[in-house]
């Protein structure tokens, strides 16, 4: 579509008559009145969002992503996502199956190099991130991994921690949330980061029973008080991990145990040895509070920074379907994504995270990676160190947290941009080629439909062009400024 | 990449009406400002980690005890009147009980203006005498294994209520991030501040900060933030450590301690809103023919020495609103070894640095060096908690009063070892 000069004068007022309007929703709703610059921007707005929506799926769309999902459509897409075992990793996990020692069992990982085990995991976790056919999966990884944080930095966790990736997360992140929740109480990594290996009857430790309340089911508000706390560390006593025999294993000690009734929740409790802390488990995984904790979380992950303002009615909708299911964390999960991301339009802006961020820019670009120390470290600079967070909550989902530390994402851009990644490489040469010609025109288009989702419109397109003429780089060097330019910009933040 | 010129007359015309506002796409967030509760800034914090268990009792000997000269025949610190040696070798009189290394000669001007302090006989409640365990308990600022992963300065970050969104709000000089600053709010490790350019190239760097500056014009809280950044990325690139000049007269001995603290007090009088600053001494674990008041530790302390008296001169214009806290995992044996060295200890020393400190005193209540009064296998014991300090720092001089958050499951005791600014100075100091 050709513009007029007068078309883009227009389009260029009507944008900062928009950009001085506060009150002002979006652009779309003010060009709706102008049948014909809606026509010019309504590629931009349209396009984008269902770009959009696949970045939050995924950890950046590549083009043979888009490609599938302009096929079959987003619906069917996330359909395949969600049934992840029928996606095939054949080829995928050639990258990462040479780091099978994340599959052992404790007592052989710890006699192991702590650094090879640690790398083995962060490398593997990262390489699936950005070749892993099963983006939803690995998301949903990342989300419970957050949602049931463990730090590899204290005590035994950094090779309780593998063990606790691959039996209680990967294992049920698509699965049940009772079944993942009873892992996670029984994974020797949850009770040596949170101490309940040192809770007994003499000696209660409270520190799991109140985070396993507060954070991993019914909420701070969830209506649980300081007596429950007590009542069910007295439960969870005794749920400690071997120290020989076989070393980093689950055991229940009777001797340290707590006898004798509980009440919690206002339930009673009778003694039952370890059965106890199961039936707390199982009364917590079915509340209606913890419903609405995970409902809320998933909606905030997916949709907006604000749940409780912002979508009230599809938390609920989505807790229903959670208790109804029984805890069928896909069910969960369909009602937040197909009347939640994919239905609202206009769709909230959800900041990108630091890993979010980083390997939003390596997929699209097929910036290759091998997973290392190269890319952990900028993670770790941007504030989101992989396995490192220290404290229970896991780190934050909103943009208040993440949207103020832009130095390093930009030196990361830059650093992408020319090739000086340790461990990654970027096909400069093979990209300017997709883009055709080499017009720098062409390059912006290009590189902003990878990207961003559309091509800039023209004006900013040629703003920017205008930007980078103004800086001294000579012509060779304008391809990778761009790139770092696209990469560090304000609207590459955001989903 | 250049344009036709008819194409640029157009696009310039519209450029002047909405520089590139179209990059900042309708979905995108019209965020207001936010609006944080203030708490006000306090000191800016350098603590100094002395790595591997200093023997605080040669360096601050308690020269009025026989029990110290019974136990190092060899390795104590003559007295400062004691006639058969140099007087260079003897230790520099306090008090008349305590002294100082001769090596600390450096920082007896600051001790005669009352900006140093001394604690004795302080220390963590840990046992275990090990290096690893030790450092790791006292950094995150527990007891005992149980308890929060993060550190003390982290948690201290964390839980102020301050505006301060500096990148360079706190960092850590060496390789890694130091255990104590772990914690939700981002801290850079660095070994030098060409860490903090957006490239090495600095031709790049620039490029890349010129194109910035366009992209983040929008007058919006991204906007704002990221003008914010480019502003510190510009007073960076002035500042070159190379070529900084401190105050006249003020010499940084030329180790990489010293280089670090001459960063520090750059990044200090930049403003660049630097809050903590952590950086390590190493070395110290003397198991091995320690020397007394010259040898192996004695160059420790010069550098240890020259360096703080360097930080304090350089900086006597910001010293009202600076503390420097020196600590280490724990002491050393009182008796000398067959090595002519020291073995891990318990109880030891920490030193305070700064224009609102309680100097020229010793605190803390000094349990003996006889035999009945060691703790162990014949340890000083500890009867300061390092947390009592290190929570009066954070109340009194960092304006945090989140104290159970920063060292939970304990109770602080305040012992008057720093001030708050509005205390008056006592007479004579």
């Amino acid at each position: 579509m050709t513009l007029t000069r007068r078309d883009l004068l227009k389009l260029a007022g009507l944008v900062t008559a928009v950009a001085g309007l506060s009150g002002c929703s979006s652009l779309g709703e003010l060009l709706a009145a102008e049948p014909r610059a809606r026509a010019a921007s309504g590629e931009f707005v349209g396009s984008t969002e269902e770009y959009r929506r696949l970045a939050r799926l995924s950890y950046g769309p590549t083009p043979a992503e888009r490609a599938r999902v302009a096929e079959i459509g987003l619906g069917a897409w996330l359909e395949e996502q969600l049934a992840y075992q029928s996606v095939s990793d054949r080829r995928p996990q050639l990258r990462w199956r040479h780091l099978d020692i994340v599959s052992l069992e404790a007592n052989a990982l710890a006699a192991r190099g702590r650094r090879e085990v640690t790398q083995a995991l962060k490398r593997t976790t990262l390489l699936r991130r950005i070749y892993s056919h099963r983006q939803l999966y690995e998301v949903m990884v990342e989300f419970w991994t957050d949602h049931f944080n463990i730090s590899l930095d204290k005590g035994d966790g950094w090779y309780l921690k593998v063990v606790d990736d691959r039996e209680v997360i990967r294992k049920h992140a698509l699965g049940n949330f009772r079944e993942l929740l009873h892992a996670s109480a029984a994974s020797p990594a949850m009770l040596v980061y949170l101490d309940n290996q040192a809770n007994r009857r003499e000696a209660p430790n409270e520190n799991y029973a109140r985070e396993l309340m507060e954070l991993h089911t019914l909420g701070v508000h969830g209506g649980y008080d300081q007596r429950d706390v007590m009542e069910l560390a007295r439960c969870l006593t005794g749920w400690t991990v071997k120290k020989h025999f076989w070393l980093g294993e689950f055991r229940f000690d009777p001797e340290r145990h707590d006898s004798g009734e509980k009440r919690v929740l206002g339930r009673v409790i009778p003694a039952a040895g370890v059965h106890e802390a199961e039936e707390v488990l199982d009364l917590l995984a079915t509340h209606p509070s913890t419903a609405q904790h995970l409902a809320g979380k998933l909606v905030r992950r997916f949709l907006t920074d604000d749940p409780e303002g912002q979508a009230p009615e599809l938390v609920e909708r989505a807790a229903q379907a959670f208790l109804a299911s029984e805890g069928d964390i896909r069910a969960l999960l369909r009602v937040v994504l197909y009347d939640g991301l994919l239905a609202r339009s206009p769709l909230p802006a959800k900041f990108k995270r630091p890993a979010h961020f980083v390997i939003s820019a390596l997929r699209p670009l097929a910036a290759a990676s091998d997973g290392g120390e190269g890319v952990q470290e900028v993670i770790a600079q941007l504030g989101q160190p992989l396995f490192g967070w220290p404290t229970p909550d896991g780190p934050p989902d909103t943009a208040g947290a993440w949207s103020r530390a832009l130095l390093h994402r930009w030196r990361f851009a830059l650093a992408l941009a020319r090739n000086e990644l340790p461990g990654s490489e970027l096909d400069l040469d093979r990209l300017l080629a997709a883009a055709g010609g080499g017009r720098p025109a062409e390059v912006m288009d290009h590189l902003g439909t990878l990207l961003l989702g559309a091509p800039l419109p023209q004006v900013a397109r040629d703003d920017f062009l205008r930007a980078l003429e103004q800086t001294d780089a000579a012509a060779e060097e304008l391809p990778a400024l761009a790139l770092a330019g696209l990469i560090a910009s304000p609207a590459f933040q955001w989903t | 990449m250049r344009p036709t010129d008819s194409n640029r007359r157009t696009f310039l015309r519209a450029a002047a009406r909405a520089p590139l506002r179209l990059l900042w796409p309708a979905w995108m967030p019209r965020l207001a400002f936010a609006q944080a509760a203030e708490d006000p800034r306090g000191d800016t914090l350098i603590v100094i980690f002395l790595r591997g268990a200093a023997d605080a009792l040669n360096l601050i000997p308690s020269h009025g005890e026989d029990a110290y000269y019974r136990a190092r025949p060899t390795l104590s610190i003559p007295r400062p009147d004691d006639p058969r040696s140099r007087i260079t070798g003897r230790a520099i009189d306090l008090d008349g009980f305590f002294g100082l290394h001769p090596a600390m000669r450096p920082l007896l001007d600051a001790w005669q203006q009352g900006q140093l302090a001394i604690v004795q006989a302080c220390g963590a409640p840990d046992e275990s005498r090990s290096h690893f365990k030790a450092m790791e308990l006292m950094e995150r600022g527990i007891t005992s294994e149980v308890g929060p992963a993060s550190g003390w300065l982290g948690r201290h970050l964390a839980t102020h209520g301050g505006n301060n969104h500096s990148p360079l709000r706190a960092i850590g000089l060496g390789e890694t991030v130091p255990r104590s600053l772990y914690g939700s709010v981002p801290v850079t490790a660095l070994r030098q501040l060409t860490a903090f350019h957006l490239n090495d190239d600095p031709r790049a760097a620039r490029q890349l900060r010129g194109l910035l500056r366009t992209l983040y014009q929008e007058p919006n809280e991204p906007g704002e933030v990221g003008r914010e950044t480019l502003g510190v990325l510009e007073l960076l690139e002035k500042l070159d450590p190379a070529g900084y000049r401190p105050t006249s007269g003020v010499n940084y001995p030329d180790s990489e301690f010293g280089l670090g603290l001459k960063q520090i007090a750059m990044l200090i009088k930049a403003e660049v809103g630097l809050e903590v600053a952590t950086i390590d001494s190493s070395g110290w674990d003397t198991h091995f023919v320690q020397g007394g008041s010259s040898g192996l530790m004695a160059g420790l302390i010069h550098d240890l020495a020259a360096g703080l008296a360097a930080l304090h001169a350089d900086l006597a214009e910001q010293l009202g609103r600076l503390t420097v806290v020196v600590m280490s995992e724990f002491g050393r044996r009182v008796a000398e070894n067959a090595s002519l060295g020291t073995d891990h200890g318990h109880g030891g020393a920490m030193l305070l640095l700064g224009g609102n400190v309680a100097g020229g005193m010793v605190h803390g209540s000094w349990p003996g060096l006889q035999a009945r009064q060691l703790v162990g296998p014949g340890d000083l014991a500890v009867t300061t908690d390092y947390r009592d300090v290190l929570a009066e720092v954070c109340e009194l001089r960092l304006n945090n009063r989140a104290l159970a958050e920063i060292f939970p499951a304990y109770t602080p005791t305040f012992r008057g070892i720093v001030r708050t600014s509005s205390d008056p100075v006592p007479a004579g100091t």
